[in-house]
């Protein structure tokens, strides 16, 4: 049936052709002879390939395939399916080409092996040629795919949270589910009937579900599905609908319920905290203190009295005052250089503390290091320099520092730096109970200068007289004086001789002529002086009181004290005035440029500190 | 009278025992099920993974190829239709199961280990085979099957295929004899027992 027409109209088109073509030119064409050239129509051609598109089946029992048709060529064309299984080169045509409507071929149950490979291929063939489409290979027991559940029932159930939908299905038909060949499980979809998008549920293997939490009042529609466990998705069911009730919600009881019950809390809270409204204050903002000071009496200021108030912050004895001019203390260096120049250098200190011209300090309060006891040998002994003096030194040194040394048992560095012609300032003082420690025999034997103990020697014989036993210092011929200095720039100086009484012996200086000497007299009354005094051979100090303006040193003389400060003095124009001063009290009337320095053994146990000297403590402490 | 009590409780304690074995044989082939079922998903992602991992022009030379799913377990009679499984026996379907599921034993060794295939394969059999036996209830095995030669173990190795080729014919085959334990024991299953999900 489908070849009748297959040849006869190109036929007859070309038949019609010739016969209009014939009377023109006689003769037919041989290029256009239909045994050559079968198609007449300018557009025919053989088929296009057919494609088979799938191939289903419903149960896995029996399955169809469907095809595509390709072009046709403007011809009529037929297609035929050929099947080959596996194993096997026989080829079958499609035994059913009806069953399942156009263009498919229907395998039935005897034509249908399972774990069998098919190779299927569709051959479409016209007048002018046939074409072959792709095979395709097909396993029965993987192209299952059941037809869609039946019986869809959906209704609307109660229950205490509200209503709910209950889904109900059917399997399909043809799925043999029940002697276990197939095993389908299935899926449902649900949505309001307004909006777009769909809620998917699956069922398992069950056929009925329950869907919760629908809003109320509105129109739902559901679907249903199913799958075998190997195999493809079938298609949805026709859309079930069904209307929600209206109905409340519960849970907004529930709201309304735990509303009234935090407000029912909030009212209470509130009351509670207004009862306590101070304390709850007084929690939150906790009073600021205020700024207290120790001694602020604010009643005081405010009565207005505003000095008694400031007095009363006025801690007695702070900041320490004292009398500052009293601590003002200058002291001598005395330099005993070649030139005997006194040099002499006023500072002031607080304190009264010895300042080296070397500024070499040790550790104790400041002073020179020749004030140091410790410190006085060595130091002393460094720097003194001697010119000329060591004749004089030695052979009065060592007498009176030998001796001393012995007599002493202390340790006197100054004697082995005495005999080297070294300045020793302190070694003889120290030696307290030195009668003859201001010894000074030897004509022209100069001693050693202390800081502290201003020995003057008259260094020439000549100058005895001056510095004889007479208590005074006739003509002052020529005086060296000792430097006091401290350590490093102790120059020996010819220190005019003290007199020469066994004795030792303090002098006092009664005045600086021009040429910058001093001039000293002895002291008198040595034995006036208290025991302490006479460990010092009854000397006594005499203070400075003033330089005059020719550079001349007032002395004070203050016998009243054990206490015994030694200063250094000195003035401005560099000359040393060794005094010992015996300090009663805190008063002082040197000069601030005027510093006056003790010797340690002079002083007492407990030396103070004198209004206007310096003790150096830390001889006693050796 | 004393006589027909006793074979009375006889008769219902044998109920009950064959009940609990029931019961107990039911759930064994529920197991064996379930383990199958495992297996055939596991060989069907093993199949599309390799799928994937072909290029193109490998998977157009795969598709023109045929056969593809020759297999060594085609020597093995199987039904091969609803109606011809139907048709067989509870214990004739045992039986095939058990010859797939030993046939793979020494190939499975191929497909890898992550998944432990054989080892799962071992686990199969036996459980088959205590089935067997429970089916049997004592009655002495007719069945020959056992007596019959084992597949040519080495079949897929020895075939003279490219790798690709083989590899993806091993898979394939792999796939479909896992699926036919599967649906013969659902069957024998469902046959076997009132409920497991058959009547659904």
């Amino acid at each position: 049936m489908r070849w009748f027409d297959s040849g006869t109209m190109p036929l007859l088109t070309l038949s019609v052709f010739f016969i209009l073509l014939s009377p023109a030119d006689g003769h037919i064409h041989p290029s256009i002879h239909p045994s050559i050239h079968p198609s007449i129509h300018p557009s025919s051609s053989p088929p296009g390939r057919p494609r088979v598109i799938s191939c289903r089946s419903p149960e896995k029992e029996t399955f169809t395939c469907w095809w595509e048709p390709g072009d046709n060529g403007s011809l009529p064309t037929t297609y035929a399916l050929y099947y080959r299984l596996e194993g096997s080169e026989a080829v079958y045509e499609c035994p059913d080409y009806k069953t399942a409507g156009e263009n498919s071929c229907f395998f039935s149950k005897n034509d249908t092996s399972l774990w069998v490979n098919y190779n299927i291929s569709v051959v479409a063939t016209n007048a002018l040629g046939r074409s072959v489409s792709e095979p395709v290979e097909v396993d029965v027991v993987y192209i299952v795919q059941p037809n869609t559940p039946e019986s869809v029932m959906v209704s609307v159930l109660e229950d205490d949270h509200g209503p709910y939908l209950r889904v109900s299905w059917d399997k399909p038909r043809s799925a043999d589910t029940r002697s276990g060949w197939i095993t389908l499980v299935y899926q449902l979809r649900v949505k309001q009937v307004k909006e777009e998008n769909w809620e998917e549920y699956d069922a398992g293997m069950q056929k009925y579900y329950n869907v919760f939490s629908l809003h109320s009042g509105k129109e739902y529609m559901v679907q249903v599905r199913c799958k075998p466990d190997h195999g493809f998705w079938s298609e949805w069911t026709t859309p079930a609908y069904i209307q929600m009730p209206d109905f409340r919600p519960r849970e907004r009881s529930i709201w309304i319920m735990m509303t009234v019950f935090a407000a029912f809390i909030l009212l209470i809270f509130a009351w509670t905290m207004n009862v306590k409204r101070s304390s709850v204050k007084h929690f939150l903002l906790p009073p600021v203190p205020g700024p207290k000071i120790r001694g602020f009496d604010q009643q005081l200021l405010k009565s207005g009295k505003s000095e008694e108030m400031f007095n009363a912050l006025v801690i007695q004895g702070f900041p320490p005052t004292t009398n500052y001019e009293d601590l003002l203390v200058e002291y001598l260096e005395v330099y005993d250089d070649e030139k005997q120049e006194l040099v002499l250098n006023g500072k002031n200190l607080p304190k009264g503390s010895l300042k080296s011209k070397s500024t070499s300090s040790d550790n104790d309060s400041g002073r020179g290091s020749c004030d140091s006891r410790t410190l006085l040998m060595e130091k002393c002994a460094e720097g003194a320099e001697e010119s000329g003096t060591e004749q004089e030194l030695s052979q009065f040194g060592e007498s009176s520092w030998a001796s001393s040394d012995s007599g002493e048992g202390r340790d006197n560095p100054a004697s082995p730096g005495q005999e080297d012609g070294k300045v020793q300032t302190w070694p003889p003082v120290f030696s307290s109970p030195q009668p003859h420690h201001f010894q000074q025999q030897q004509p022209g034997g100069t001693r050693a200068s202390y800081h502290s103990v201003p020995e003057i020697s008259c260094r020439s014989p000549p100058v005895h007289s001056s510095c004889g036993q007479q208590n005074h210092f006739s003509k002052p011929d020529f005086y060296q004086y000792t430097q006091m200095h401290s350590m490093d720039s102790i120059e020996h100086k010819h220190v005019a001789q003290v007199p020469q009484s066994q004795s030792a012996e303090y002098v006092e200086v009664q005045t600086v002529n021009p040429e910058n000497v001093l001039l000293l007299r002895p002291l008198s009354n040595p034995e006036s002086h208290d025991p302490e005094l006479s460990d010092f051979a009854g000397e006594d100090y005499s203070k400075v009181r003033d330089v005059t303006s020719d550079n001349v040193l007032l002395l004070q003389r203050d016998l009243s004290g054990p206490q015994y400060v030694g200063d250094y003095c000195q003035d401005q124009s560099g000359q040393v005035d060794p005094c010992f001063m015996q300090l009663q009290q805190e008063e002082q009337t040197c000069k601030p440029n005027v510093h006056l320095h003790l010797p340690s053994p002079m002083l007492q146990d407990g030396m103070r500190l004198a209004g206007n000297g310096y003790v150096d403590s830390t001889m006693m402490m050796s | 009278m004393a006589k027909g009590l006793v074979l009375l409780s006889v008769v219902v304690a044998s109920v009950f025992i064959s009940q609990g074995s029931t019961s107990e044989n039911q759930r064994l082939f529920n197991n064996a099920v379930i383990r199958v079922q495992h297996l055939h998903q596991l060989a069907a992602k093993m199949i599309t993974d390799f799928e994937e991992s072909l290029l193109p022009e490998e998977r157009r030379q795969l598709s023109k190829i045929f056969p593809l799913s020759f297999c060594n377990s085609d020597s093995i009679e199987a039904p091969t239709g609803k109606d011809e499984t139907q048709k067989s026996s509870v214990l004739k379907l045992l039986h095939i199961s058990y010859r797939l599921i030993e046939s793979w034993e020494y190939p499975s060794r191929i497909l890898g280990n992550p998944n432990q295939i054989t080892e799962k394969l071992a686990d199969l059999k036996v459980g088959i085979s205590v089935l067997i036996k429970g089916c049997l209830d004592g009655q002495p095995n007719m069945d020959d099957n056992e007596s019959l030669p084992l597949p040519f173990e080495d079949f897929y190795q020895t075939l003279g295929d490219g790798n690709l080729r083989k590899s993806f014919r091993l898979l394939a085959c792999f796939k479909k004899d896992m699926h036919k334990v599967e649906t013969y024991l659902r069957v024998a299953n469902c046959r076997r027992s009132l409920d497991s999900n058959c009547t659904l």
